[in-house]
């Protein structure tokens, strides 16, 4: 990346860790075999796999054998929600999730409700929380999926994962979380969670892109149908031969941030509060979301500025828009519509992320830049007409 | 790599819009459309257009326009606000197909200020 770029998107993807390349070159270049094969280099590539998964379910407390390996998160979402749906249509054709969840997520829904599922979509209150009381209240006998996720991407709130994982296993749904924002950043005890799948990805926390994996919890009647089909590996789940470097740098990952999870919060929160403060006092500012989410998450609005003028005038800054997901798009995120802002309000808003490698002195940057941007195109505007 | 959605031109009058800001004792006129709210102003002195200034809300291509347009017509006769077209600043620039109706507001209120100076109101 240029040098002149402050990259404020981690919340998009992350930079790989230097000690995540080193594990994938050396994977890469050692353990080139299929790991499928039974012969002793066969063996030793699928050793690289099983070190990995150790990793993984070291990070999440889970069994190394509840995890399968996939794409990345859309990929997860897709096998976890579909697969579900379809394993368990015999027990109904209702299933659920919320109105904010990511694209990976809401796409897979409306395709199920094609296919014949019947779907309901539950509103957050304004910060985009979810009351365990609503998400009971839109639940059937005939529910029988659930999917809701850990920490949202636009504005880094935070379900209350136990209690609506509690919710569903008292009415026997099969609840899946969507963590790709979560996993890496956030502690996750799946041992303790009532969780029966759960979807990440490498790159939101520092390791390589195109890998990520579904936990699929080890209990009765928690299984997917496979959405790919083409060999039996990983139990028919998800066949297809493992990408042995990629899965060996998530491994890494894992395990660096394991390590690390409670101080990278604390680093994050302290940018976070940084920067909120240095533009908290904008007229006409607000905030997306919840103050007690995700610190390395802060979406503001502001009154009266146009969206796509103040992306450009926060260059060299590196930030997202409140347009949906991505600057191509100009619809205003269907997220932030979801929480009751306006169109001029969501069209405005703007995502900072922070990250381990970001800097005090850049979120002041960021900061004073954001308070120029807003001045400048407000002296540019006329005044709205009353 | 995404396509730069700017052009270097669009960055430059982005960047630094040295018509605006308002203009006093000149005519103006008001618009808003399109996701476009444009207030232009012109004066003339001895027959021609001496000054022309925008406040505008928009994205950065109808910003990037307004200054552009502002800074062409400087030095014209007002007679040529009645008859513009923003057909070159759109291909200059350039501006995105999907804009083109915000860059016809700024036309259209061209056209309306050289009526203005035209009518004499």
């Amino acid at each position: 990346m240029a040098d002149d770029l402050i990259y404020l998107d981690y919340a998009a993807s992350t930079p790989v860790d230097p000690r995540v390349y080193e594990r994938m070159r050396e994977v890469g270049v050692a353990a080139y075999a299929n790991p499928s094969s039974t012969h002793a280099a066969g063996r030793m590539t699928h050793a690289a796999i099983a070190t990995a998964a150790g990793q993984l379910g070291a990070l999440l407390n889970a069994d190394p054998k509840t995890l399968i390996w996939t794409s990345g998160a859309t990929e997860s979402d897709n096998l976890a929600i579909a697969g579900a749906a379809r394993y368990r249509a015999h027990k109904g054709k209702h299933i659920v999730t919320m109105k904010t969840e990511h694209k990976a997520v809401t796409d897979v829904f409306d395709a199920l409700a094609r296919e014949g599922f019947e779907v309901s979509w539950i509103e957050p209150d304004s910060r985009g929380v979810l009351d365990p009381a609503a998400f009971a209240a839109a639940l059937r006998d005939d529910t029988q999926f659930a999917s809701i996720m850990f920490v949202n991407n636009e504005t880094g709130v935070i379900q209350d994962i136990e209690a609506l994982g509690s919710i569903c296993r008292e009415r026997d749904i099969l609840f899946h979380v969507d963590g790709a924002q979560a996993v890496g950043k956030v502690p996750i005890d799946l041992a303790a969670l009532p969780v029966d799948l759960l979807s990440l990805t490498g790159h939101k926390f520092y390791g390589p892109k195109g890998i990520g994996a579904l936990y699929i919890a080890d209990r009765p009647g928690c299984h997917v149908d496979p959405i790919l089909f083409g060999g039996g590996q990983q139990r028919r789940i998800r066949p297809g031969t493992l990408p042995t470097d990629l899965i060996a740098g998530l491994g890494m990952a894992s395990e660096i941030a394991a390590g690390r999870i409670d101080d990278d919060l604390e680093h994050v929160s302290g940018l976070r509060d940084a920067l909120w403060s240095g533009i908290r006092e904008i007229d006409g500012i607000s905030l997306n979301g919840d103050p007690n989410g995700f610190p390395g998450i802060l979406n503001v609005s502001v009154d009266d500025i146009e969206g796509e003028s103040l992306l450009l005038a926060l260059e060299p800054l590196q930030v997202a828009t409140g347009s949906a997901c991505n600057s191509k798009s100009q619809e205003p995120s269907y997220v932030l519509r979801a929480l009751g802002r306006t169109d001029m309000q969501a069209q405005s808003a703007i995502r900072f992320s922070v990250g381990r490698p970001t800097t005090m002195s850049e979120v002041e940057f960021a900061a004073g830049q954001y308070r120029d941007a807003v001045a400048r195109l407000r002296a540019m505007a006329p005044e709205a007409a009353a | 790599m995404s396509a730069d959605p700017y052009s270097a031109k669009v960055r430059e009058l982005f960047a630094a819009p040295a018509h605006a800001g308002d203009l006093a004792g000149g005519k103006t006129v008001s618009v808003t459309d399109q996701d476009v709210r444009l207030r232009l102003s012109a004066a003339v002195t001895d027959g021609t257009i001496s000054a022309m200034r925008f406040s505008v809300w928009g994205c950065p291509h109808v910003i990037a326009a307004a200054e552009a347009i502002c800074s062409d017509l400087e030095g014209h006769p007002p007679g040529d606000l009645e008859s513009y077209t923003a057909a070159d600043v759109m291909q200059n620039l350039p501006v995105p197909v999907e804009k083109t109706g915000r860059i016809l507001v700024i036309e259209d209120a061209v056209r309306s200020l050289g009526q203005r100076f035209c009518d004499g109101t």
